[in-house]
């Protein structure tokens, strides 16, 4: 017998173990607002107040990048414009914030050199796309992108240009993947529809929503942007869009995009949440070649074969099958979607029975983010809410708000979902229109912080000080010393449960997480096994780790010793 | 709507001024060489919208012979337990086409046509029969031919000749009931 196939046996024994996984006790949950504490202050532009455009409306991205090294998450937002009328009267500058680790941020964008004020920023991703060990930054723009390169000095270049990554257009959602595993990070990138400035700034609103109210035309009526796909080509990125098989033939309104191994065949697939056309599930091939199968696998449509209008995503193995499920977020008066995987990259609608639907119907969604808030073992669900026509505030008739209160969404641990969100603590009680949504562990205390965006607004910072069950966060730094092992798939063995997770550029909507992956323990004291399947698809495995502590799992090379080189601090 | 056609809108439009002049002054009826044109033109929109109606169900009945076709291969293939993983994918893949009325490319006809205000069957999308722009399928019959594109595409991963057979048979039964309604 192979080893493969004992490791195969071992994976089944154990997955006959978990179908009978006892379900979770409730949890306390306490998220606490401490945005301005820490002085988070930017004001993140979004267009008129009327929304007239969709621009107006669709906000922007925000990432956790520890852009320094030092150990502690700083972040970056991106931002828009502010309009009045026809006329541009202020652009945004994004923003980056040093993190000095004591709960308090200082704003370090000009001397980062990463404002980006010349464009109506949209979505954001990092990675280390040069391979020198520094987190880089690609922002999307309503116009051309931007490439930063961390020089590692706390300063950036924008390489675009000569990195041919600036594709002009409305972009939205990028994520770096080695398609073709030749070692080296290749891009996607989805856009929304096709705008000129002029297009927005003459924009009115002009279709007739509900009968009572006049709002922002589109998507409908307006002409959906073709997606692209760059590969890493030498020195440069080129467009492969349609060598690859990635070509946009329904010319999708595109959203967020995922790159995951949703087949678990040790390749990068992609999924692109498209809003009001069917989204993409784009299965790898090999060789950098893509084929689309999202309408026949089950990702692409609802439970009665409709098209929903995707914004956000969240991938997580919800049911604890081993098997990475698929959230999307939607438009209001619909349910948010969580595609259960079936397996070998097949899904199915699994809204209504998981309880997600309907917790999710009312509220129009954005960023999502699937994490253990409670450490107690399975995969909770945030969700960030908020409508595009500030119009339904005139209509109290309607019984929607354009300020809504963001979701908590409790799993049992089977992947059955419970509204928590009343007993979330005071960060989720407050309403705004928000937007990106992230994750990660900004005071380095061991469970999981929310960064959330909103329009017109000053960002929140949600503080997790609910109760926790034991953890373990684990960082898998690559020999270049980048934390951004973009692919790597982590399987964590403990108390009878086997939890997987991937890294990735970007999550949520339009932004990216920590890189550094959380997983919660609940009672049990250590993790039987933690085993790191890199992006080359070499395998590191340690047994017993105790719980409670960040693990940091460097690739072995070459030049080290075979096997895994662990430090744990 | 083609130039010719907007051409000839134009045309009558020039006209319309001296038929109006001609007419007698205590008369109020709009003149009958503008109701002739009127009426011409509806035979030209109604007649697009057959047009329509009768490339939908060739694209219906191209994809479902090739998804015919392509069923006799795997079917044999799995009689004969070779591997038939290649042609259960095409017919997943074609036969996910049937339930959205063609592929991508078709389905991006079908936005443009609804950017530019056109619904087909608009009564029958706002009783919930009919997704936004679709022709033939409903949306029930969407589901079925989608439920059984999934479960295609599976037997790609486990074969089993019987499942397949039901599947087929799902698929045909539909395609024939959408076919016998036109």
């Amino acid at each position: 017998m192979t080893s493969d196939r004992r490791l195969a046996l071992g994976a089944g024994l154990l997955w006959g173990c978990m179908a009978s996984l006892p379900a979770s006790p409730p949890s306390d949950f306490r998220f606490v607002e401490v945005a301005a504490e820490a002085g988070l202050d930017r004001v993140l532009l979004a267009g008129r107040p009327g929304k007239d455009h969709l621009l107006d409306s669709a906000g922007a991205g925000a990432a956790w990048i520890d852009y320094d090294r030092d150990g502690h998450l700083d972040l970056y937002l991106v931002n828009g414009w502010r309009l009045e009328g026809g006329r541009v009267v202020e652009k945004g500058n994004n923003a980056l914030y040093r993190n000095r680790g004591d709960g308090i941020v200082e704003d370090v964008t000009e001397r980062a050199g990463v404002a980006d004020a010349e464009h109506w920023g949209s979505g954001v991703a990092v990675a280390d796309f040069d391979g020198d060990g520094w987190p880089d930054l690609f922002v999307t723009n309503f116009g051309p992108n931007v490439l930063y390169r961390n020089r590692g000095d706390g300063t950036f270049q924008d390489v675009a240009a000569e990195m041919g990554l600036q594709a002009p257009g409305w972009n939205t959602g990028a994520a770096f993947l080695d398609a073709d595993r030749d070692g080296d990070l290749d891009l996607y990138v989805a856009r929304y529809i096709e705008a000129s400035l002029k297009d927005v700034l003459e924009a009115r609103p002009t279709l007739d929503w509900k009968g009572v109210v006049k709002v922002a035309l589109g998507p409908f009526g307006l002409p959906g942007a073709t997606d692209r796909f760059f590969s890493r080509d030498g020195e440069r990125f080129v467009e492969a869009t349609e060598p690859s098989g990635l070509t946009d033939r329904a010319r999708g309104f595109g959203f967020a995009v995922q790159a995951h191994d949703f087949d678990d065949d040790g390749d990068l697939d992609l999924y692109v949440a498209n809003d009001s056309d069917a989204n993409f599930l784009y299965r790898n091939e090999g060789g950098g070649k893509f084929q689309e199968i999202g309408l026949w696998s089950g990702a692409a449509l609802d439970a009665n074969g409709a098209a929903q209008a995707g914004m956000g995503l969240a991938v997580g193995d919800v049911d604890g099958d081993g098997l990475l499920d698929v959230f999307v977020t939607n438009f209001s008066e619909d349910f948010s979607t969580l595609y259960r995987a079936l397996g070998d990259a097949f899904f199915e609608d699994a809204s209504r029975p998981s309880g997600v639907g309907p917790a999710s119907y009312q509220p129009l969604s954005w960023g999502a983010v699937l994490e253990d808030f409670d450490s107690d073992g399975d995969l909770d669900l945030a969700i960030a809410n908020g409508h595009i026509y500030p119009q339904v505030e005139e209509h109290p008739d309607l019984g929607i708000r354009y300020r809504q209160p963001n979701l908590l969404l409790e799993n049992d641990g089977r992947g059955n979902f419970t509204d928590v969100t009343g007993r979330a603590g005071p960060g989720f009680q407050q309403a705004e229109s928000s937007r990106a949504l992230v994750a990660g562990d900004y005071d380095d205390d061991g469970d999981v912080d929310l960064l959330v965006t909103h329009l017109d607004a000053p960002p929140s910072l949600l503080r997790n000080d609910g109760e926790q069950g034991n953890w373990l966060r684990v960082e898998c730094r690559l020999p270049s010393g980048s934390p951004w092992a973009v692919g790597a798939r982590v399987t964590v063995t403990a108390g009878g449960r086997r939890t997987v997770r991937e890294i990735a550029s970007n999550g949520s909507f339009l932004s990216a997480h920590d890189p550094r992956l959380h997983f919660g323990l609940g009672t049990a004291s250590q993790a039987d096994r933690v085993e790191v399947r890199w992006p080359d698809g070499t395998v590191t495995r340690l047994d017993n780790v105790p719980a409670n502590q960040r693990l940091l799992v460097v690739q072995a090379t070459e030049q080290t010793q075979p096997g895994a080189r662990t430090e744990r601090r | 709507m083609n130039n010719r056609i907007l051409c000839s809108i134009f045309s009558l439009l020039l006209l319309s001024g001296g038929v109006w002049a001609q007419a007698p002054a205590d008369v109020t009826s709009v003149p009958p060489q503008l109701v002739d044109s009127y009426d011409s033109l509806a035979d030209t929109i109604l007649g697009a919208k057959r047009t329509e109606r009768n490339l939908v169900l060739s694209i219906l009945a191209t994809t479902y012979n090739h998804a015919r076709a392509t069923y006799g291969q795997a079917a044999a293939s799995l009689e004969a337990d070779r591997d038939a993983s290649a042609e259960l994918e095409k017919l997943a893949a074609l036969v996910s086409q049937l339930g959205n009325e063609g592929d991508a490319a078709v389905a991006a006809v079908r936005k443009r046509l609804l950017e530019g205000g056109h619904h087909h069957n608009a009564a029958g999308e706002q009783q919930g029969i009919y997704d936004p722009g679709f022709v033939i399928v409903t949306r029930a019959a969407k589901k079925t031919f989608l439920d059984a594109a999934r479960e295609i595409g599976r037997l790609s991963r486990s074969p089993d000749p019987d499942t397949l057979r039901r599947q087929w048979g799902e698929v045909s039964a539909q395609y024939a009931s959408l076919i016998r309604d036109e």
